[in-house]
């Protein structure tokens, strides 16, 4: 565009100050809010009546708060799941299959030990615990681990192999907990027994311990990757293996261990949903809800730009608005699934941002036509 | 020399211009007000040192980087290319570098996909004629079928030009076309650019810091020097005297390496060693060498015949089928990578960007490419950031890298800067043994002596250096033991008394050590 004596431009931008992030993240909230005005619009409400049932709820209202801080953990958890193998260059979509994978090995213990009924515990119920979450992180890491293997060492894409196991693990699920299945409840509804109080997650102001490690760990990959040797080689295998290779990384057992992590990561998640939500306690029927609420792990994880504290927010905020919506929904008869449609909105509306954020309005100033004179004479010396 | 086809007086309508380009990063003034005219038809020649903008001004021309200030001109109007894509819709057409081709892909689908036309569902069978009919036309022979890693690098660059041509560009701009092509390649490739011009009325604007393919192939040159335009001249009246005082705007510095004494001890025994390629041809047969501490072995041959392979199974980053390495009296053969950094091995590979370099880090956290693994790097299990920019800052003044600090990125280098780090940071190392291969591959005159300079100080320091290269003249100078090497095999292992140019390189020609002598 020409402005006078000068040109106008959009173009990439060379140098990003920080502070710019988070204002465009803020502004791709608001314009998510913005847009979705006309959702509330169409079904005829007040506008601000929407918003401040949808924040209401989430944030300040005690039941939704709680039930917002649950939600952020499990997607925080997931989203770690996510972004480990992403920063070493690999996607891990298999979520959903490691969650499941974490949820079942959660309850095999209480299983094996026998004690979903009985009121005597074999074992210190701490100990039973503990073993629980091993259980999961395991479990999930051995989903995870399995594509990260066939990957390296064979060439499989880990997007199909994690694709397959997702649906593999959600008909175990389905297996164990049916009627006649070995986690069936007594009752018999298609869900699995519940855990005996003994064996349910410790808590600190109605908030399971596991908040503890999805904050832990937010801190925890942050530094291992900004500072330690072990960090900085999956950043160097996701942006160049071939250069990891020369650096004298291992292809094979760098992949297998960003996947055995993040695989961890979700089967924490999968312990955290069914094994540690005060009200939960059990594998519901309704699992596969919770396994599709694991790939808002892999948006926030994008967002954050493989930042594990910067996901700390974005997490935080999926979770209290699509809780929030869904409040609003019943409360002002919405149309039904706002919640989706708002988490859609910010979903595009941070990946508009990010667009934009590269680039910068230039201005130039246009010359005259005159050839400045070069010599042709050797220069002096 | 040719003859510029039309009078380039000052009243010519340039088909190309550039008005005070100016362009910054931060920390570095790229270009500083630049002019350039490019007349129709005509072989237009930029040159400069490493680092002195060529590729940032070309880039300009092409769309691909916006100058901060300054305006082009076609045929007198002026234009903006905010992308190729607006330079490709008014003729220029670009050859980058480094290769941009899809090496999987035959030479057909490379020159057709990306084509606007074929955006959408690529109907090979009925633009192959078309293909066909522009091939004929600039009388270039190449199997359209034939998948492109199959082709010579000479080929290669061919079907980067046709893919430009095939786009309708009517002014080519090539950036350093001839670095990664042996002589005879570069010979045809100009003969090529020549009839391009004199036949077709292209306009070739060519990049390179090379003296003598200035004066053998273009019109007219334009100098720069650290972003300016020094001069201004034609080709007739230049003399490469004059050119290389425009360049470095003073007599060529040339440091010279440190003299050596005798060589030590054993360092490199390699026995009957044997390798496949990627596509599990025979690429490596039956190579023996022995080295000593101070001792320089130059691997000479054209490229493509086993050079790569030898380089990566001395450092371990390929598997031998059959032989062995011994390091230091230890079979090193089958030993990971990170063993061979360990024992003291280091490798400058050729593939700079691609191998030794990650693009989008930092020069300090390439550095510690080299470095994570090294306990001395390390402080309470993070790795020591204090003290590899401190190794940084060393390697950019020791090695006279130009870079605006220590934390750029190394995209932001040019390839000679680049180059440069890279030797200087496995170096640093100080490993018992290098292999180098293509070490001064792209650099200019002054840098390539310096990095020659370089290699001979290590060697004084008793470091055993295994130089894989196409410049005979550069292992002449530096060897002490100099190995023809052709379709994978050694011709002979000759003492540096014995090595004659001609002896040589008819052995790089594929002559056995009989031949030659028979002659
Ligand atoms: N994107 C960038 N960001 C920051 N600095 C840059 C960028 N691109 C180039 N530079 C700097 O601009 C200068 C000119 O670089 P350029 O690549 O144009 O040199 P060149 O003449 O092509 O050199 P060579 O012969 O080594 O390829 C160099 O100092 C380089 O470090
Ligand atoms: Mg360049």
């Amino acid at each position: 565009m020409r402005l006078g004596r000068y040109d106008v431009t959009l173009e990439p931008r060379t140098t990003r100050p920080a502070f710019y992030s988070s204002l465009t993240a803020a502004g791709a909230i608001l314009l998510a809010l913005a847009l979705a005005s006309v959702l509330f619009l169409s079904a005829q409400t007040p506008l601000l009546e929407a918003y401040r049932a949808i924040f209401s709820y989430a944030f300040f209202n005690p039941n939704g708060l709680l039930a917002t801080i649950h939600r952020s953990i499990y997607l925080l958890l997931c989203t770690y799941a996510f972004l480990v193998p992403l920063r070493a260059g690999l996607w891990n979509i298999g979520l959903p299959g490691q969650v499941y994978a974490g949820g079942v090995a959660a309850f095999a213990i209480p299983f094996v030990f026998r004690t979903q009924e009985a009121q005597t515990l074999s074992l210190p119920p701490v100990l039973l615990i503990l073993l629980m979450v091993a259980s999961a992180a395991a479990a999930g890491a051995v989903v995870g681990g399995f594509a990260g293997i066939l990957r390296a060492r064979f060439q499989v894409s880990e997007i199909l192999v994690t694709m397959m196991l997702n649906s593999i693990l959600f008909w175990l699920v389905a297996y164990m907990i049916k009627e006649g299945g070995p986690f069936m409840s007594p009752r018999g509804e298609g869900e699995s027994f519940a855990l005996p109080p003994a064996l349910h997650a410790p808590l600190l102001w109605g908030v399971p311990f596991t908040a503890v490690l999805a904050l832990g760990a937010a801190v925890f990959l942050d530094i291992l990757f900004a500072k330690t040797p072990l960090g900085y080689r999956i950043r160097a295998f996701g942006q160049s293996p071939a250069a990891a290779r020369y650096g004298g990384i291992i292809p094979l057992a760098l992949s297998l261990l960003v996947f055995l992590l993040g695989g961890g990561f979700a089967g924490l998640a999968g312990y955290h949903y069914f094994a540690a939500l005060p009200g939960v306690y059990k594998i519901s029927g309704n699992y596969g809800y919770y396994g599709d609420l694991s790939f808002y792990g892999i948006i926030s994880a994008l967002i954050a730009r493989g930042s594990s504290l910067g996901a700390v927010p974005i997490a935080v905020l999926f979770a209290g608005l699509s809780l929030g919506a869904r409040f609003a929904q019943g409360e002002l008869r919405l149309p039904f699934g706002v919640d989706y449609a708002l988490l859609g909105l910010l979903m595009m509306t941070f990946v508009a941002s990010h667009v934009l954020y590269q680039f910068r309005v230039a201005w130039r100033r246009v010359p005259s036509l005159a050839l400045r004179h070069a010599p042709t004479q050797l220069p002096p010396g | 020399m040719p003859k510029p086809l039309h009078a380039d007086g000052p009243s010519a309508e340039p088909i190309l211009a550039a008005r005070a380009l100016t362009k910054r990063f931060p920390g570095v003034l790229a270009l500083d007000h630049v002019d350039v005219e490019v007349q129709e038809r005509e072989i237009h020649a930029i040159l400069g040192q490493n680092g002195a903008g060529k590729t940032t001004l070309m880039n300009i021309l092409f769309g691909l980087v916006q100058p901060d200030e300054g305006a082009l001109f076609l045929r007198g109007h002026q234009v903006e290319f905010r992308s190729p894509h607006d330079a490709l819709a008014h003729g220029i057409g670009m050859v980058h570098q480094t290769r941009r081709l899809v090496s999987a892909h035959t030479v057909l689908e490379n020159i057709v996909l990306g084509h606007p036309r074929v955006r959408g569902v690529l109907n090979l069978r009925r633009v192959a004629p078309e293909v066909e009919v522009l091939c004929n036309k600039y009388g270039f022979t190449v199997d359209l079928a034939a998948r492109v890693w199959q082709l010579p690098e000479g080929e290669r660059q061919w079907v980067e030009i046709l893919k430009a041509l095939y786009r309708g560009a009517q002014a080519l701009i090539l950036d350093e076309p001839t670095s990664t092509l042996t002589p005879p390649e570069v010979t045809t490739l100009l003969a090529g650019l020549q009839a391009l011009v004199r036949d077709q009325g292209v306009t070739i604007l060519l990049v390179t810091h090379k003296l003598p393919i200035v004066m053998a192939a273009s019109h007219r040159v334009t100098v720069l020097r650290s972003g300016k335009v020094v001069a201004r001249v034609r080709t007739a009246d230049a003399t490469e005297d004059m050119l290389v005082r425009h360049m470095i705007g003073r007599d060529i510095a040339v440091r010279t390496g440190k003299r050596s004494g005798e060589p030590g001890l054993p360092v490199l025994q390699v026995d009957r060693l044997s390798a496949v390629n990627d596509k599990g041809q025979l690429a490596l047969q039956d190579i023996s060498f022995s080295l000593r501490e101070g001792e320089i072995l130059g691997v000479a041959g054209v490229t493509g015949n086993g050079q790569d392979e030898l380089a990566q199974v001395l450092a371990g980053l390929r598997d031998a089928v059959s032989g062995t390495v011994r390091f230091d009296g230890r079979d090193v053969t089958g030993l990971s990578p990170l063993a061979h950094w360990r024992v003291g091995i280091g490798y400058v590979p050729a593939e700079r960007v691609e191998v030794a370099s990650i693009a989008a880090f930092s020069l300090v956290e390439n550095t510690a490419l080299n470095y994570h693994f090294d306990p001395a790097f390390a402080r309470r299990g993070l790795l020591d950031d204090a003290r590899l920019e401190q190794l940084t800052r060393n390697i950019l003044s020791g090695y006279d890298v130009k870079a605006p600090t220590a934390r750029t990125r190394a995209q932001h280098l040019s390839g000679g800067n680049l180059q440069k780090l890279i030797l200087g940071r496995v170096l640093s190392r100080k490993p018992r043994l290098l292999i180098a291969h293509l070490p001064t591959q792209g650099l200019d005159v002054e840098a390539a002596a310096f990095v020659r300079a370089a290699l001979l100080d290590a060697k004084a320091d008793g470091a055993a250096i295994v130089l894989i290269s196409e410049d005979l003249d550069e292992i002449l100078s530096l060897a002490d033991w100099v190995a023809p090497i052709y379709e994978g095999r050694f011709g002979a292992v000759l003492p540096r008394a014995e090595a004659d140019i001609e002896t040589v390189g008819a052995m790089m020609a594929g002559w056995s050590a009989k031949e030659v002598r028979v002659q």
